[in-house]
């Protein structure tokens, strides 16, 4: 995947933002990288692993894998409410076939526009392990919107590695018989 | 043939070697290497038998082989269906002799061909000049065999065309940057393939010529050939001359001037080429190339205005050169004309085809959602029920032709095996006859694709190993003429391939014997028939020794098996000792869709693929005994059989605590089992495999996912993965509590 490329495309000028929420915050996608926004539908989870890979759906005949933000950002679980919304994202260059990705949402709000003199970087929290996924903040009537790079957050979810013995219980069973 | 005197005089000596070489013979494969050095060496030996005492014969036949040796040697490297033709002809040939020889009988006839140059690769026998006779030679021609290469030449032809404009697009790319490798590489490959190509269509002189590109691009690939815009015009030339080649092949093709020689001028090119190849500056040959490096691609085109003018004479179809050089924009410019009328087949990316029958998949399900729904249904306009038939109809019809588009006629695979056994049937000098049947059978393209090996090995086999020469047919009150069957047919939702021959069939006996001899069993064990006709697919069968006479020599056969298993099928043998020996090939239609057996673990569903499924039961209290307490093993069929428990394997719960609250079901992969302990089954059904996508191509768990009829999604297990798995982790893991305890 191309992100170095990727995420200077987006920085440099003014462009638009999906925005949604996550508990009481909110956060920002650039919109060039939404596919869609679909109602949450029933997820098969894939065994073996992280917790923020909540499993596979069936998009109009494309499997593709749908992630929980709020682990990822390893915030409490909620179960999904009323209008929790599965975020399509395209990652990678349009040309190829593309890589689908799902992200789980609260919300989703609206769409903005945000000028780069509107977005700021993103304050130091001092060694928060999440600021690595921030492009920068911005205001938008009052509230304010995290914005995401999503090349960031899912350069690691294009090779999720496959963990099987450390996760495997021993054989507890097998010394009862 | 075999005759055998005590002493050893030269020709008994010669007899053997000669043996020796026939059985290298048997294993030589066009376009290949393999058996080179070995047929070289025992011609070597027989030339010094010779040297000290022989018939004249016997000296001059020697020196035919040499020659023929020879120029692969100084050539290609490997050889050429041809060749191994004459080899086998001539091995037939000097056997005679040889028996002669030893009977002091009279020497057979000297073969008539031999006499005249028949053949690219067959030089005067008689004269004692090197191989490189290339440049004195006139233009060679070739001449299509339209009626029984058709289908290949066609596929030829579509195939060159873009090899041509990858090599010509290539090019341009080595001008700005002749260190390129990669694309220097890529130029290679495609000329490789293309002297593949016509080599198997016996077009020499196209083979020769890009035989000699390819040497010209080798030698750039190991640096020590710098790629000079010089030797890019040589190269660019010689592509045009293929593409020259390839066009009037394409007219042939469709009907134009139909098996009429075809020549293009390519000695001097192919002197060119040598010349760069020993190292000298292609410059010294008169090419008309003034402004040297201002305009490369435009003095390439000259060149080629210049070589199109001398093909003009002999082709009359192709369209005049313009008058001036400067007005031909580039060399890609001139093939464009034929990739018109090439029998209209589109090139595409497979992932839009995936996507297209993705989609046309979900048509399906929301047509049938929009008829099913209660509130349409409760309508009664005859207006809407006749729309909605007409819906129905299309996207029934859309889903049929979407699956089709990835089929093709599985002729394609076995056009290529007659081919392959009127060669064989040559060289073991036997009676074959090839019978094919539904050639038309439709399968998936890369099943196809991947086939062909497969077959190869297999069709080789029966007409090597399976069929007995006429006079031994003959014994046995067959009629000489062999016959091998090679059908296809639609079976059991799958495509079943057969490979059947009348020959002497498998002779368990041996093959057992065989077996305990390489240790593959012990001395004791006991195995039924077909067991034992499977040792013949397990690797180390036979590979150190070859066994002509034991139908079935082993080499590949494993190979072959996991070339079929790859494809997800399976492969069964049936043999009658004496009356021959049947390979069926059960295969799945598509790759895109398989047989599953959908099991339940905890509250999930999973899909294990059905044809990796031995059996499944529930076992009884007691079935499942540990081992050192560690391992859980069940009895199948006599085997024990390691057992996993699905659920805490996959760290997920599940409802059967104890082995006989669930099912076991039985996997295998190759040779090795498992049972996999799983709460319930749920059904078979056919699923269509779709990818899990980048995110998880790192794990090995998972062949895939399909979308079931409800539209969610299953996880389709990779059963290799699963009985592959090693117990380790769980034994380094239960060791430490169970060392307290």
């Amino acid at each position: 995947m191309n992100t170095a490329q990727l995420s200077h495309t987006y920085t440099s000028s003014p462009s638009k933002y999906v925005t949604f929420t996550l508990r009481q915050e909110s956060y920002g996608l650039p919109v060039l990288h939404v596919r869609e926004i679909i109602r949450i539908c029933p997820i098969t989870p894939v065994p073996n692993m992280p917790p923020h890979v909540r499993g596979v759906i069936n998009l109009r005949g494309t499997v593709i894998a749908v992630l929980d933000l709020r682990a990822k950002f390893s915030m409490a679980p909620v179960p999904a409410g009323e209008r929790a919304c599965i975020v399509v994202l395209q990652l990678g260059a349009p040309s190829t076939r593309p890589n689908l990705i799902g992200i789980i949402v609260d919300a989703v709000e609206e769409v903005v526009q945000l000028g780069n003199s509107e977005i700021e970087p993103c304050p130091d929290f001092g060694g928060s392990t999440s600021s690595q996924y921030i492009l920068g903040v911005a205001t938008v009537r009052g509230g304010v919107k995290t914005l995401l790079d999503i090349e960031k957050i899912f350069a690691e979810e294009g090779t999720i590695s496959w963990q099987l013995l450390e996760r495997l219980p021993p054989a507890q069973e097998a010394h009862r018989s | 043939m075999n005759p055998s005197a005590p002493q050893l005089t030269g020709s008994i000596r010669a007899t053997e070697i000669l043996n020796q070489l026939a059985e290298e013979l048997a294993f030589v494969v066009p376009e290949q290497d393999t058996g080179l050095l070995p047929v070289n060496r025992f011609i070597m030996d027989l030339e010094e038998i010779a040297a000290q005492e022989s018939p004249m014969e016997v000296s001059s036949g020697l020196q035919i082989a040499r020659k023929w040796l020879d120029h692969i040697l100084d050539g290609t490297g490997k050889f050429t269906t041809e060749a191994i033709h004459h080899l086998n002809e001539w091995h037939a040939w000097m056997s005679q002799v040889l028996t002669s020889w030893d009977k002091k009988a009279p020497m057979p006839a000297w073969p008539e061909k031999w006499s005249k140059t028949t053949s690219p690769s067959a030089p005067q026998p008689k004269s004692k000049t090197s191989v490189t006779t290339l440049p004195t030679e006139d233009e060679k021609s070739i001449i299509l065999n339209l009626k029984d290469d058709a289908e290949l030449l066609r596929e030829f032809h579509g195939e060159s065309l873009e090899l041509l404009q990858n090599i010509e697009q290539g090019l341009i790319v080595l001008e700005n940057n002749p260190s390129d490798t990669g694309t220097i590489n890529s130029i290679f490959r495609a000329f490789h393939t293309f002297k593949g190509g016509a080599g198997f269509l016996h077009l020499g002189a196209m083979q020769d010529l890009a035989h000699d590109l390819e040497s010209l691009l080798d030698a750039a690939r190991r640096t020590e050939l710098k790629i000079t815009s010089g030797v890019i015009d040589l190269i660019l030339s010689g592509a045009d001359a293929l593409t020259n080649f390839t066009r009037e092949i394409g007219f042939q093709i469709q009907g134009t001037g139909a098996g009429q020689p075809i020549i293009v001028p390519t000695r001097n090119l192919i002197q060119r080429l040598k010349a760069t190849l020993r190292g000298e500056t292609p410059m010294e040959h008169p090419s008309p190339s003034p402004a040297r490096t201002a305009q490369p691609m435009k003095h390439a085109a000259i060149i080629i205005e210049e070589m199109a003018m001398e093909v003009m004479p002999s082709l009359k179809s192709i369209t005049p050169p313009s008058k001036q050089a400067s007005s031909l924009p580039s060399p890609t410019a001139t093939p464009t004309n034929p990739t018109e009328n090439s029998g209209g087949f589109v090139k595409l990316d497979t992932w839009k085809l995936d996507t297209l029958v993705d989609l046309v998949g979900e048509l399906v399900i929301a047509q049938s959602m929009v008829v099913q729904n209660p509130e349409v249904q409760s309508l009664t306009s005859r207006k809407l029920a006749r729309s909605l038939r007409q819906l129905s109809r299309t996207t029934a019809e859309l889903q049929r032709n979407a699956m089709s588009l990835r089929m093709v006629p599985i002729r394609a695979a076995f056009q290529k095996m007659s081919r392959l056994v009127r060669d064989l049937a040559a060289k073991q000098q036997k009676e074959v006859q090839l019978i094919l049947e539904g050639e038309d059978t439709d399968l998936d393209r890369n099943i196809v694709e991947k086939l062909s090996d497969p077959l190869v090995h297999m069709i080789r086999n029966s007409v090597d190993h399976g069929l007995e020469t006429a006079a031994d047919r003959l014994v046995s009150g067959k009629p000489t003429l062999g016959t091998v069957r090679l059908t296809a047919s639609h079976q059991r939702g799958g495509i079943c391939i057969r490979i059947q021959d009348d020959g002497r069939g498998l002779n368990p006996e041996r093959i057992l014997a065989k077996a305990r001899e390489r240790g593959l069993i012990g001395p004791d064990e006991k195995r039924t028939e077909s067991e034992i006709f499977d040792m013949i697919f397990m690797p180390g069968f036979s590979t150190a020794e070859k066994v002509t006479d034991v139908s079935g020599r082993g080499v590949g056969m494993d190979v072959v098996r996991r070339n079929i298993e790859n494809l997800r099928g399976k492969i069964e043998i049936h043999s009658v000792l004496g009356q021959g020996t049947t390979f069926t090939i059960i295969l799945p239609l598509t790759l895109a869709i398989i047989d599953g057996l959908m099991v339940g673990i905890g509250d999930e569903r999973y899909i294990i693929p059905t044809l990796s499924v031995r059996e499944s039961f529930r076992p009884r209290p007691g079935m499942v005994t540990t081992i050192q307490e560690r391992g859980e093993v069940v009895s199948v069929r006599g085997h024990q059989t390691p057992v996993l428990r699905m659920g805490p394997y996959l760290g997920r719960p599940m409802r059967a605590k104890k082995p006989e609250e669930g099912i076991l079901v039985v996997v295998e992969s190759g040779e090795a089992c498992r049972a996999l302990l799983v709460d319930e089954l749920i059904g078979k059904q056919e699923v269509v495999i779709k990818s899990l996508g980048q995110t998880f191509q790192n794990q090995h768990l998972l062949a895939g996912a399909a979308v079931l009829g409800d539209g969610s999604v299953g996880l389709i297990f990779d059963v290799d993965t699963l009985v592959k798995f090693s117990d380790k982790g769980s034994l380094a893991t239960s060791r430490p509590s169970s060392v307290p305890v």
